[in-house]
């Protein structure tokens, strides 16, 4: 490896762009892809789920229910983000995925306004490109919230994300990197609440990263989910968001076109009717604190109310 | 940090499947590295002008983060492992082009005459007598790739793949070292096995090194 | 493809990339930082292991196959299984870091070392040099080359490597890597991506040049 041919290579590099040319966009589409009218979960459906634990539960939930009814299912756990996760959805690397419904609508459609779970169910199906469709979205929530410890609150007078604009400038804010350019993060807690802070630390969803960073100081807000136990266990404080910037977060299933019939709906939608905020909870807990793995948590619970 | 032997006890199954993965990425790219090094070398090993350009490539791609490169080939080729295999392959060209170019240096001139002096044509010569005559330093590079891909298999968890990589981001999420623990074990495992098995095709390839010894 | 190379061109050029805690001029020294220090200890550890390995010719099979364990180690395994050990701080990226570079430097000194002539050394010792003469004097001048090669590359798999810091919250160019990663930020991630072999290259030419300079009274 000498210096010739290691500045040889450089110029190669950069002068043949025969490495990248290949790019054609998007992998295998399923065969029956785009057709509009039924699809069919005869092929299986392969469930992509993203990287933090209530999202693989649910994952594990659906592949439980639609064993049950027939159906072959794949889990692929901890693919990434909603950023990811989408373009595979439309590409065919997976067929289903655990949403939320705000958080979603505001990935499709950044400037939305919809907060009432029936107009967001419409909204989304306006927003959603050609191909992808939501089901009925389930009773249970799991909202983000940005949270910060009693100590921070009480030194800052803070008890809502209006309080947060008294300290521009002064505060850290921590949170999984993509939640630096959502509408549900730092753009609209500018855009909403006039905030700005003095620096966004790139962490994880509701994970070590900035639960620890939360605790030992280094970040003042963190952005959490409601249904992460820690948030309790640690008396930490949720921030009040009056102007409603974060939209009701019910789950809700995405699913390709191709794969979405009437044995799916029929499945997602029972165990959307059955699960609740506070059981999907407990199913995080033993997860995150007992090590159970999700999938047998997910199948526990499934055989318990009748699903399985 | 403690290990919970029990955990480990009822996840035989899962560590088996997640073990064979890994092995069947990391083989697969090293692989699609001999396959794609094998001619490049030949011309770079022919074509002295070329040479420095190729080995220059496979240099600068060898800087490139290997998570970016994951990342990079999400629009081509999805989260597949497709993805994984194109993107470790990509770190195995270093290593086996560079041992295949020198292997090939490596043939006496001499030999290469007496061979033509005899008639043989230069792609028998290739395949029968140069090839053959730098296989030990091929070999070499083989093995170094084939455990730089099993240590590197390990970071396609971020987009989903990895094989016992994911162990990794599991334990991290919900700070439980046993599944971590357990796949740094299995990986250099793996490694020390696949190693052994690489000095074993080579035994059986080169009988006469084996004579000379 | 062509889009992303033109986006890449104003990302990098655009004045406010480069400025602030997350701008690329602070990133850059976040990176060289990590890589530099680990390097350095490993280089620390590496050397001395490997010289004296190679003068005395004990341990040499221990550790050449330590050195290949070690080569197997997956640094995202290590680097959670310090933070889970220790707690989040710079300690298990420093850990991964410096355990992937020993082998490089600790093989490559070793290999230099054991092509000296055996027949230099010994006229060294006929000429009544002591063994620790013989070493600096003789072994090591001789087996620099082939020292500075694993050097090199040890910093090279450090540079590229050392994106992983973000992957535990912390800095250098690889937050552009794992932030775009998140985001699907393309650029960003092919921005950091060229940053990293950039920084690499650019060291590596270097320390090839610094070898240069350590060589020039032998070089005729």
């Amino acid at each position: 490896m000498n210096r010739r041919t290691v500045l040889g290579g450089l110029f190669a590099a950069a002068s043949v762009p025969a490495l990248s040319s290949c790019a054609s966009g998007i992998t295998s589409l399923d065969s029956q892809g785009t057709t509009s009218g039924g699809g069919s979960s005869k092929g299986g459906v392969t469930i992509g789920t993203a990287n933090f634990t209530e999202n693989q539960v649910l994952g594990y939930l659906y592949a439980a229910v639609l064993t049950a009814a027939g159906v072959k299912t794949n889990v692929r756990p901890n693919l990434g983000t909603r950023e990811i996760l989408i373009p595979a959805l439309k590409g065919g690397d997976i067929d289903l995925l655990p949403e939320y419904q705000g958080a979603l609508l505001h990935y499709l459609a950044p400037k939305a306004t919809e907060t009432e779970e029936g107009e967001m169910q419409n909204a989304l199906a306006v927003a959603l490109p050609a191909g992808l469709q939501v089901l009925p979205y389930g009773m249970a929530e799991d909202s983000d919230a940005f949270v910060v410890t009693r100590e921070t609150a009480k030194k800052y007078g803070l008890t809502s994300l209006a309080d947060l604009k008294k300290q521009n400038g002064k505060l850290v804010i921590g949170a999984a990197p993509e939640v630096k350019k959502r509408q549900v993060g730092v753009i609209g807690l500018r855009e909403v609440y006039g905030v700005e802070f003095k620096e966004f630390k790139s962490l994880d969803s509701s994970g070590p990263l900035v639960k620890g960073a939360l605790k030992k100081g280094d970040v003042d807000v963190a952005n959490l989910f409601t249904t992460d136990t820690d948030i309790q266990a640690n008396d930490w404080v949720v921030l009040k968001d009056p102007e409603n910037l974060i939209p009701g977060q019910h789950v809700v299933p995405l699913i390709a076109d191709r794969k979405a019939d009437s044995t799916v709906r029929k499945a997602l939608a029972r165990l959307g009717n059955i699960l609740t905020t506070a059981q999907l909870t407990e199913l995080n807990r033993q997860v995150d604190k007992d090590k159970k793995d999700p999938e047998d948590v997910a199948n526990a619970y499934a055989k318990q109310h009748g699903l399985a | 940090m403690t290990i919970d032997w029990s955990w480990i006890g009822d996840h035989t199954d899962d560590l088996a499947t997640l073990t064979v993965s890994h092995l069947q990425a990391a083989l697969s790219a090293v692989l699609l590295g001999v396959l794609i090094s094998l001619p490049l070398a030949v011309v770079a090993h022919r074509v002295r002008p070329l040479r420095g350009f190729l080995l220059g490539i496979s240099n600068v791609l060898f800087t490139i983060p290997s998570i970016a490169i994951f990342v990079l080939l999400l629009p081509v080729s999805g989260l597949t492992r497709t993805t994984t295999v194109i993107g470790l392959t990509v770190y195995t060209l270093v290593v086996l082009l560079r041992n295949t170019v020198e292997g090939l240096d490596s043939v006496p001139a001499k030999t290469k005459e007496a061979a033509k002096a005899m008639g043989t044509r230069p792609l028998r010569t290739l395949l029968t007598v140069e090839l053959p005559l730098a296989l030990p330093v091929i070999m070499a590079g083989v093995r170094i790739a084939t455990v730089m891909s099993i240590s590197l298999v390990s970071v396609a968890t971020y987009i989903g793949d990895g094989g016992l990589g994911q162990l990794f981001t599991d334990g991290f999420q919900r700070d439980f070292p046993t599944p971590v623990v357990a796949g740094v074990v299995l990986t250099i495992l793996l490694a020390v096995v696949a190693d052994a098995a690489l000095v074993a095709v080579q035994y059986v390839l080169t009988p006469w090194q084996r004579r000379r010894a | 493809m062509y889009e992303l190379f033109k986006n890449l061109g104003s990302w990098l050029t655009s004045g406010a990339q480069w400025s602030g805690s997350d701008g690329i001029a602070h990133r850059l020294a976040e990176h060289l930082q990590y890589s530099l220090l680990a390097t350095l200890v490993a280089a620390a550890i590496g050397l001395p292991l490997g010289l004296l390995i190679g003068h005395t010719g004990k341990g040499a099979f221990l550790a050449i196959n330590l050195a290949s364990f070690g080569r197997a180690l997956p640094t995202v395994g290590l680097v959670v299984l310090v933070f889970l050990a220790g707690g989040l701080s710079m300690l298990p990226v420093y850990v991964a870091l410096v355990a992937l570079a020993v082998p490089a430097i600790v093989t490559n000194t070793y290999a230099g070392m054991t092509a000296v002539d055996a027949g230099v050394k010994d006229a060294a010792r006929g000429q009544g040099m002591r063994g620790h003469q013989v070493l600096f004097q003789v072994e090591l001048p001789l087996a620099l080359p082939l020292i500075m090669t694993g050097l090199r590359l040890a910093l090279i798999q450090v540079v590229a490597t050392a994106t992983i810091a973000a992957y535990v919250s912390f800095g250098g160019l690889g937050r552009y890597v794992f932030d775009g990663l998140a985001q699907r930020d393309l650029v960003q991630v092919l921005g950091g991506a060229v940053l990293v072999a950039v920084v690499a290259v650019v060291l590596d030419v270097l320390l090839s040049t610094l070898q240069r300079f350590l060589f020039r009274h032998r070089t005729a």
